[in-house]
């Protein structure tokens, strides 16, 4: 198919699943999130006051304690809004506190339950269960502190296998879903795991990263076998920049034993804001290509959540970032990339992870082009970003996975602060469709 | 100092640059032992007395270098007298110049200088790097601040008055530098001494001839004449000769407390022929501690304590060796630190894996290994990797708790892997017990509380306070590094004002009135 005709296509298919948007929510709960939200990507100091907010509040030993740090991060907002000042007038007496402390331990909370499904897998069963119902799929990531003892990371491997467990369990008595349930390569399983490297060693150390890789392979060999032995997916998921080589090497050396040669189904994540990604890329196919695992290889592929950290460290250290800094270029690379993985099929399995709805019509505009069936693609989004355009790509016959974090708000803050950066930046796609952007904008070819 | 910026530290994290390293590694090894002569003007001495070795593996000889006494003492500050005239008589723009050739040479040497801080210092390649590109941010740096020196202040002028102050530099400068960072202290005294127009003599620390030597090389490649930058590799005595010497004007000095107090009475003498006061700038130890509050996020609480108490075997004047914690946070501190601290590798200081390095020498495994005893005896042993080499003078880094109030390892500069943990009722309380020290080097705070940050800042003492990072590896240029009450005096290094302290200012008053006209 010519160029231009695809690029009709993206335009159309963007339409459609635009067209298929649910209006925004009237949920309170939603609500109050959108508005403060909204407030916080308006202003830098408020954003910086939310965020340290969120961050802090599992540490916080009481309500008083909670709105003591509230009223000091807006003490340093320079013009505030009348109910950020209300806030602080009651930040001066006890009384106030108690009642402040007990709002924003509710907005963290509500935000939290936004983002995260469950304290547990048990608990989150219950919205897994109604996501699959709704036509997506899942895959559990279990959120923890970070791993810097031994201890912590046995502890984190054992929460994966006790997931694993649960979630084999409660899901096999789920009923059929066709259309989540295989692809053109054959069945896709619907336990579907992601697990972070960092997690499984207190060594992860980027100028060494045999030390993270060894210490880490103990711990991943047997989670590998029991993903096997229950037909689930695991899937390692792509942390900072210092982690990547560690990671990478860890998944080529373990996924080329022996006895993983059969299973289980597995997967591993392209960020496309690096630079180096087609390189990547290349050294994927190669290793795909080389090894003799019958399960193909599941590539993830995503924008990055690590964009801001990136920068930061490479500028502290004088170096040149990592990351494209100008947004088009990610986007460009995110569609070439698509493209090239999509292409590399069936070598391996392609999932498209994104909340940009012209990067996620671009994909299933080639993959038609190409001659494959939609179900030979897979959709990802996050939970509490984007479940309305979940419930648009299910509406349209595509196959979608929602990436549920699961954990108590204790773990879950690092995470939730990621995803809060990421819907309150200027830059971001969920913002600019927030902000009402006209869908030829958004549709436009980066 | 607009156009600053400081020299990128190598990204380690990229297999192509570990692999140089190692590459420039193999070919220094290829040349050692090197060869470190006594450097008088344009004489080259002999290379016998002074043997340096790798901490790591002591059969290894990394350098035979003379041993500098009182005579060549004596003639090394005569030779700096005389090229004191030929220097000092440079334009600032010029003498700038040089310092700025001497960081290029830096440059193209850098990963041979670092593999070099790597054996004769045992010193791991992420801080070897840092040292390197410390000692060019020095050179830029200082280069940048000694032209400003000649054009002086803006004093106050009235009709018929010129009024000019400028800095002018004093004379002969001893610097006597330490092995933990033997390019970048070193350098740093040395380039502040010629950028402000003086001549110097420096006298390295005797564990790191070599990096010392390749520093007073670039120097002298890009045109510091020989006269003006003399070497006198060597042990204390050429030290204390040279600062007893009434022909030095400026001592700058980095080290123990002990010699430095040592240094300053010696210095105050003013005998029969001196015809100055000397001026010492000295930069002593610390007992540096890191306050943890209840709402410290721990995730980052503990690696950076890991880091700041254990990189390069704790053997950094800024490393962290006290944390006073609030005890609602202390039992989750001392499992996750006491975990982090077990996993800790300690090895060659040329493996990439390694975490804890050897220390220095055999004296310091000795000093080290005793405070632990104590530390033990006294306390509650933490965490203490069990894992150690044998050959080499290596230490197990160790956290301890419960120490007695009085104990000394409590009081008293480690300079090695020991970190003890004490908790505290409130952030007041671990403010006291940091005011009550006589050192007040670095510290460091935890805490997201924007007000309780203020609050510690305002009380402490110390010359540079971390907050919510770990408490070494100051920046030159961004993190002015010097300490207060008895860590040091002076101004603080890689800051303004630094070269202030190398000249001694001059005013100008000029009656431009002449018969009631104003001429000038």
């Amino acid at each position: 198919m010519p160029e231009s005709e695809v690029e009709q296509e993206v335009q159309r298919i963007g339409r459609a699943l635009h067209t298929a948007l649910p209006g925004r929510s009237r949920n309170p709960v939603k609500a109050f999130d959108a508005r403060a939200m909204e407030l916080a990507s308006r202003d830098a100091q408020l954003r910086a006051a939310l965020f340290r907010l969120v961050d802090v509040t599992p540490a916080c030993s009481s309500l008083d304690d909670l709105a003591a740090h509230l009223g000091a991060y807006l003490e340093e907002v320079g013009e505030r809004p009348p109910p950020i000042e209300a806030a602080l007038r009651a930040a001066h007496n006890a009384a106030g506190r108690r009642a402040l402390g007990l709002a924003a331990a509710g907005g963290v909370r509500h935000m939290a339950h936004r983002f995260i499904v469950g304290e547990s897998p048990e608990a989150a069963l219950r919205t897994l269960r109604g996501l699959w119902d709704d036509g997506a799929a899942s895959s559990v990531d279990l959120l923890g502190e970070a791993t810097v003892t031994r201890e912590e990371a046995d502890r984190y491997a054992q929460r994966c296998h006790e997931a694993l467990e649960a979630l084999a369990e409660a899901m096999g008595e789920w009923p059929a879903q066709p259309p989540l349930e295989a692809d053109s390569a054959g069945a896709l399983p619907r336990v579907n795991l992601s697990v972070k490297v960092s997690a499984l060693t207190p060594l992860m150390r980027p100028e060494a990263p045999d030390v993270g890789r060894e210490d880490a392979a103990q711990r991943m060999r047997p989670l590998l076998r029991r993903a096997r032995d229950l037909e689930a997916h695991l899937h390692i998921d792509m942390e900072s920049l210092d982690a990547l080589e560690t990671t990478m090497e860890l998944v080529f050396e373990l996924l080329d034993e022996e006895e993983f040669s059969d299973g289980p189904s597995a997967g591993v994540v392209l960020q496309a804001y690096l630079r180096d990604s087609p390189a990547q890329l290349d050294r994927l196919l190669e290793w795909a290509r080389a090894s003799g695992r019958r399960p193909p290889l599941t590539v993830r592929l995503v924008k990055g959540a690590y964009w801001d950290h990136e920068v930061v460290e490479a500028r502290q250290h004088g170096w040149t970032p990592p990351v494209f800094e100008v947004k088009a270029e990610s986007d460009r690379n995110f569609e070439e990339l698509t493209a090239r993985l999509l292409d590399a099929r069936p070598l391996i399995r392609v999932a498209i992870a994104s909340h940009n709805l012209r990067s996620v019509a671009h994909a299933v505009a080639v993959n038609r082009a190409s001659g494959a069936d939609d179900c030979d693609l897979e959709l990802q989004i996050l939970r509490g970003l984007g479940d309305e355009l979940q419930q648009a790509l299910a509406h349209n016959g595509l196959r979608v996975r929602a990436y549920c974090p699961v954990g108590d708000l204790v773990a879950g803050m690092a995470y939730l602060v990621r995803r809060l950066l990421e819907n309150t930046s200027n830059d971001s796609f969920l913002g600019e469709q927030q902000r009402g952007t006209p869908i030829e904008e958004l549709l436009v070819a980066p | 100092m607009s156009d600053f910026s400081n020299e990128p530290v190598l990204e380690l994290r990229r297999a192509p640059v570990r692999e140089s390293l190692q590459e420039a590694l193999r070919e220094l090894d290829s040349r050692l032992p090197l060869e470190v002569p006594v450097l008088v003007g344009g004489d080259r001495g002999a290379v016998e007395g002074l043997e340096s070795t790798d901490p790591g593996t002591p059969s290894r000889l990394v350098a035979r270098a003379g041993r500098a006494g009182e005579a060549q003492a004596q003639a090394a500050v005569e030779a700096a007298a005389r090229g004191f005239g030929e220097w000092s008589a440079r334009p600032a723009a010029e003498r700038a110049d040089v310092l700025r050739g001497a960081a290029g040479r830096l440059r193209e040497r850098r990963l041979e200088l670092a593999a070099l801080m790597v054996r004769e210092c045992a010193k791991p390649w992420p801080e070897a790097d840092a040292d390197v590109c410390e000692a060019i941010d020095f050179l830029e740096y200082y280069a940048r601040a000694a032209p400003l020196l000649e054009t002086g202040p803006d004093l106050l002028q009235v009709p018929g008055e010129r009024n000019t102050m400028r800095h002018a530099p004093r004379g002969v400068v001893a610097v006597i530098s330490p092995w933990n960072f033997p390019m970048a202290i070193a350098c740093g005294m040395t380039a502040a001494g010629l950028a402000a127009g003086n001549a110097v003599v420096l006298k390295p620390a005797e564990q790191s001839p070599a990096c010392a030597l390749a520093l007073v090389e670039a120097l002298r490649a890009a045109g510091v004449p020989p006269d003006a930058l003399c070497m006198l590799p060597g042990f204390g005595d050429a030290g204390a000769a040279l600062v007893r010497h009434p022909g030095v004007h400026v001592i700058a000095f980095t080290g123990s407390g002990a010699v430095g107090l040592d240094i300053l009475r010696a210095a105050a003498e003013t005998p029969e022929g001196q015809g100055h006061v000397k001026r010492v700038v000295a930069e002593m130890g610390g007992k540096n501690c890191v306050i943890v509050d209840a709402d410290a996020d721990l995730d980052e609480v503990v690696p950076a304590l890991v880091g700041s108490a254990f990189g390069f075997a704790g053997q950094k004047c800024s490393a962290a060796s006290r944390v006073m914690v609030h005890e609602a946070a202390q039992d989750a501190l001392l499992r996750r630190l006491g975990g982090a601290v077990e996993v800790l590798e300690v090895g060659q200081a040329e493996r990439f894996a390694t975490d804890v390095p050897p220390v220095i020498e055999q004296e310091a495994q000795e000093r080290v290994h005793g405070y632990a005893r104590d530390a033990e005896a006294g306390g509650r042993l933490v965490a203490r990797p069990e894992r150690v080499p044998d050959d080499g003078w290596f230490c197990a880094p160790i956290v301890c708790a419960d120490l007695d109030r009085d104990a000394a390892v409590l009081r008293e500069e480690v300079f090695g892997p020991l970190l003890t943990v004490e908790s505290v009722p409130s952030m007041e309380a671990a403010c006291d017990a940091v005011d009550a020290l006589p050192f007040a080097l670095t510290g460091g705070l935890f805490t997201r509380n924007p007000g309780t940050v203020q609050a510690v800042a305002a009380r402490l003492p110390v010359g540079n306070l971390y907050v919510n990072r770990g408490i070494t590896g100051a920046m030159v240029g961004r993190q002015p590094f010097g300490g207060n009450r008895r860590s040091g005096i002076g101004a603080k290094a890689g800051g303004p004002g630094y070269l202030l302290q190398f000249t001694e200012p001059r005013v100008v008053t000029e009656n431009t009135m002449r018969h009631g006209l104003v001429v000038g």
